[in-house]
């Protein structure tokens, strides 16, 4: 009987060496130099027995396979799990923080649906993975391990909570940066300085806008400088603001790339327009409306509330 | 012309000239260039009514004859032009804007003028002298020579100008056949004694009008037709210079955005360049000619003693501006500058559409449409993710937009087939189209408010009728000196609800009547953003 372990069991013994020797790894070639009495098939057979046992991880890189001791923690932690759950677990760690959908790893395992279910539910409730919903498509669950944590693109960052978009957040914020970049215009202009001056006091880095913003404290998350400018490109497009570009030397606070952002509250050009003063100009019939027909000048409710007005 | 053009043309004809010359006048809008006998054929109207019609028409400058195309020998043709129809609606702006700039004479002057669209110079002065005269205390009265003088100056600025002399087609026939002048429509500008004065000896006062004469001056009105004094221009007939009204509007647009947008300051070096250069350039250009610093500080109105440093400084802010109204084209003199016409009015125009798509969408619609006009193309992830604004509302709104027309969108497929998943959808506005659209829509709504505005008083008919019955009485009651009481008998004639409801009516009248106002200015930011365009592209 131990004749029979014997060869075996000294095998995997020595591969475990070998790998506990090599902790990046080590090659079918340097097994066989080591063994050269092991024949192919039993080298095999210790491998996958190894690989079954869960002490050994099987890896890929461009010369050819690879055989890596596995931790003494993640052995134990996957002890008790038969080779579905450990072959799942193995591709939900593989997505990293960005998560893999179960459909996936369905293609990934080539698992039946059921199984796989069973399985993470399984994986869920021993918290080894969780489940985080996308910001992109509501429905979709994506599966990455416990301590992991998820990346931008599935949360969709600081404006999202509890994947919701938080559009009071940003408005608040809106009106937060627009009434700080307008005081700051109006003091400059009753500054009564020459002009150049009373311009470029009125600008506004995006820098400055940052801290400001932070030490207010109305934000529960941090927000960082890309944020505050993506907040102010909304005010420009808000037309309340206008937005220059100028070099700055690198280091001086809040360049980027040897460029700064400045940022100044602007005053309307024109007054609204005149078509929009009479009720046609915000008719929302305007298209069905003709002489004698049903909707016409002569019966028209909106005007008849104007003209009352 | 379109159909909403043509509408609202009828109902400016109907208006001012009734509704014979309207019927002529759509009618020659909507077939083009038509001789006399097709007229009276497909009109049904009698010959005498077709010419008086076409007289009308002709003697305010809306409409032109010339030779038939087919060849001499052919009878004339007359066609519309509706441009000229649709200025019957700026009339209260021009009379207001001379009324500003050249005091009451100025206004009367042009008001006469306009009124009868074209008048000899020495008729005009003495119908302007008598209503002044008319206004003015008794004993005082209006001196021709003040008049004149108003009129000279109306004419060096240019806002009057002389009609061009009709050739006519019987010259045409005594001359040799087919001359090509006569085939094109001959603009006043090119006679080039457009805008000279003619030497008129014209001495006189205003003579006041009393009511006791009004028989005498009955006769002595018809004896003014057949008055045999000449005062040296005859046939030298005067019309308002609508394009130079034109080019004042668009100054003034300029001005004010510059004053809104920067200061007060900045927006007095901008009317100072634009003055200097109000003759210089050419109504077409894109920006005026490059004006030095030097000249621009000489020109400043005294009243802004600024330093030559600052205006330095107040002229690179200028520059600077995202707007680009003003642009530099040079050092030499301290830095030559201009200003860029068309950009204005490119500025300007789409701030009219973004303020029209802001009243009626809502704030954030604008910043969907604001961003797409300045981002061009845009898929609907990066619309939601530029504005800010949450998925499902972003697409809404976008959707809103697209069915009226006011945003586009552009397909661009990954394989030949147009397979809906393997395409880009891209979203886009046109600036250009866009402002047509909008104008169409200015002609409709200026329509509605007409037709609004005659229903209100044909329903009142009645009413309206009534008061005027009891004012008549009223009046020849006071003439014929009667005692109170029986003048507050006529006025209980007419019932309190009655008067209330008049009171409702005119104001009613008056609000419909300033919208048109105000539609015209959209109106005229428009039409001249459309023109600009046409004549940078030609």
């Amino acid at each position: 009987m131990t004749e029979r372990k014997g060869p075996d069991t000294s095998g995997r013994n020595e591969i475990r060496e070998l790998c506990q020797q090599f902790p990046h790894g080590i090659t079918d070639q340097v097994i066989q130099n080591d063994m050269p009495h092991l024949e192919p098939q039993q080298r095999a057979a210790a491998i996958n027995k190894l690989l079954s046992l869960g002490q050994l991880d099987l890896l890929r890189n461009s010369s050819g396979l690879l055989y890596r001791m596995k931790d003494a923690q993640s052995a134990s932690k996957m002890k008790g799990s038969d080779n579905q759950e450990k072959l799942v677990y193995q591709i939900i760690e593989d997505a990293g923080n960005k998560g893999i959908w179960s459909r996936d790893i369905r293609f990934k395992s080539n698992l039946p649906l059921t199984e796989i279910n069973k399985i993470l539910k399984n994986l869920e409730s021993k918290k080894l993975i969780k489940a985080v919903k996308s910001v992109a498509a509501s429905k979709k669950k994506v599966y990455m391990l416990y301590n992991l944590q998820p990346d931008r693109s599935v949360t969709g960052g600081a404006w999202y909570s509890d994947q919701d978009f938080e559009s009071e957040f940003v408005e608040v914020l809106n009106q937060q940066c627009f009434k700080f970049l307008q005081t700051k215009a109006d003091m400059s202009r009753d500054s009564k300085q020459s002009p150049m001056v009373q311009r470029n006091s009125s600008f506004a880095t995006s820098h400055e806008v940052w801290k400001y913003i932070c030490e207010l404290g109305i934000s529960k998350v941090d927000l960082s400088m890309d944020d505050i400018e993506t907040i102010l490109n909304t005010l420009i497009y808000d037309g309340k603001v206008e937005m220059t570009v100028i070099a700055a030397k690198e280091g001086t606070v809040g360049s980027v790339d040897g460029q700064m952002k400045l940022y100044r509250g602007v005053n309307p050009v024109i007054q609204p327009t005149g078509l929009v003063k009479t009720p046609c100009g915000l008719c929302p019939v305007f298209d069905d409306c003709h002489e004698g027909g049903e909707i016409s000048p002569s019966n028209c409710i909106y005007m008849t509330e104007w003209l009352d007005f | 012309m379109t159909a909403q053009e043509v509408r609202l043309c009828g109902l400016l004809l109907r208006e001012h000239f009734g509704e014979v010359v309207e019927k002529v006048g759509t009618h020659l809008l909507r077939s083009g260039a038509q001789n006399l006998r097709t007229i009276i054929h497909e009109t049904g109207l009698p010959l005498d009514l077709v010419k008086k019609s076409l007289c009308v028409l002709v003697q305010h400058g809306a409409c032109n004859f010339r030779s038939g195309r087919k060849g001499p020998g052919c009878p004339t043709e007359y066609q519309a032009s509706g441009d000229r129809i649709l200025r019957i609606l700026r009339y209260p702006r021009y009379i207001y804007t001379a009324k500003t700039l050249y005091g009451d004479t100025g206004e009367l002057i042009i008001e006469e003028l306009l009124q009868r669209g074209h008048m000899t110079m020495s008729s005009t002065v003495k119908t302007v002298a008598d209503r002044l005269t008319q206004n003015m205390e008794e004993g005082r009265s209006m001196d021709y020579s003040e008049v004149t003088s108003a009129f000279s100056k109306l004419v060096e600025t240019q806002f009057l100008q002389r009609c061009p002399p009709m050739g006519g087609a019987r010259n045409t026939k005594d001359t040799t056949p087919g001359t090509p002048a006569s085939t094109a429509l001959l603009t006043p500008e090119s006679f080039p004694d457009c805008y000279k004065v003619p030497h008129i000896t014209l001495i006189g006062r205003g003579k006041r009008r009393h009511s006791s004469d009004d028989g005498e001056d009955q006769k002595s009105a018809k004896k003014a037709k057949m008055d045999p004094e000449t005062h040296g221009d005859e046939g030298i007939y005067w019309q308002v210079n609508f394009e130079r009204f034109h080019l004042h509007f668009r100054d003034q647009a300029v001005i004010s955005a510059v004053a809104n947008k920067l200061d007060q300051t900045c927006s007095e070096i901008v009317r100072t360049m634009l003055r200097m250069s109000e003759v210089t350039t050419s109504p077409s250009a894109t920006c005026t000619k490059p004006l030095s610093a030097n000249e621009i500080f000489r020109s400043l109105p005294a009243s802004y003693n600024i330093l030559r440093p600052i205006l330095d400084q107040y002229l690179t802010l200028l520059v600077d501006d995202p707007m680009e109204f003003v642009g530099k084209a040079g050092e030499s003199g301290g830095g030559m500058f201009v200003v860029n016409l068309h950009r204005a009015l490119a500025n300007l125009a789409r701030a009219t559409l973004e303020s029209a798509v802001q009243e009626r969408f809502g704030s954030r619609s604008a910043r969907i449409f604001r961003l797409l006009l300045r981002k061009r193309h845009l898929e609907q992830k990066q619309v939601e993710d530029f504005a800010m604004i949450p998925a499902k509302e972003a697409k809404d709104m976008l959707y809103t937009l697209l069915s009226q027309n006011l945003v586009q969108l552009q397909e661009i497929p990954k394989t030949p087939d147009y397979a809906p998943s393997r395409t880009f959808y891209l979203y886009t506005v046109n600036q250009l189209p866009t402002a047509r659209m909008l104008l169409q829509n200015c002609y409709k709504t200026v329509a509605n408010l007409i037709e609004r505005r005659l229903f209100e008083t044909k329903e009142s008919k009645r009413l309206l009728e009534k008061s005027q019955r009891i004012e008549a009485i009223l009046a020849s009651l006071q003439v014929s000196g009667a005692e109170p009481e029986q003048l507050t008998e006529v006025e209980e004639m007419i019932t309190a609800p009655e008067k209330q409801q008049l009171e409702s009516l005119r104001l009613h009248i008056n609000k419909l009547d300033s919208a048109e106002n105000q539609v015209d200015e959209t109106m005229f930011l428009l039409e001249a953003y459309v023109s600009s365009t046409a004549t940078s592209t030609a």
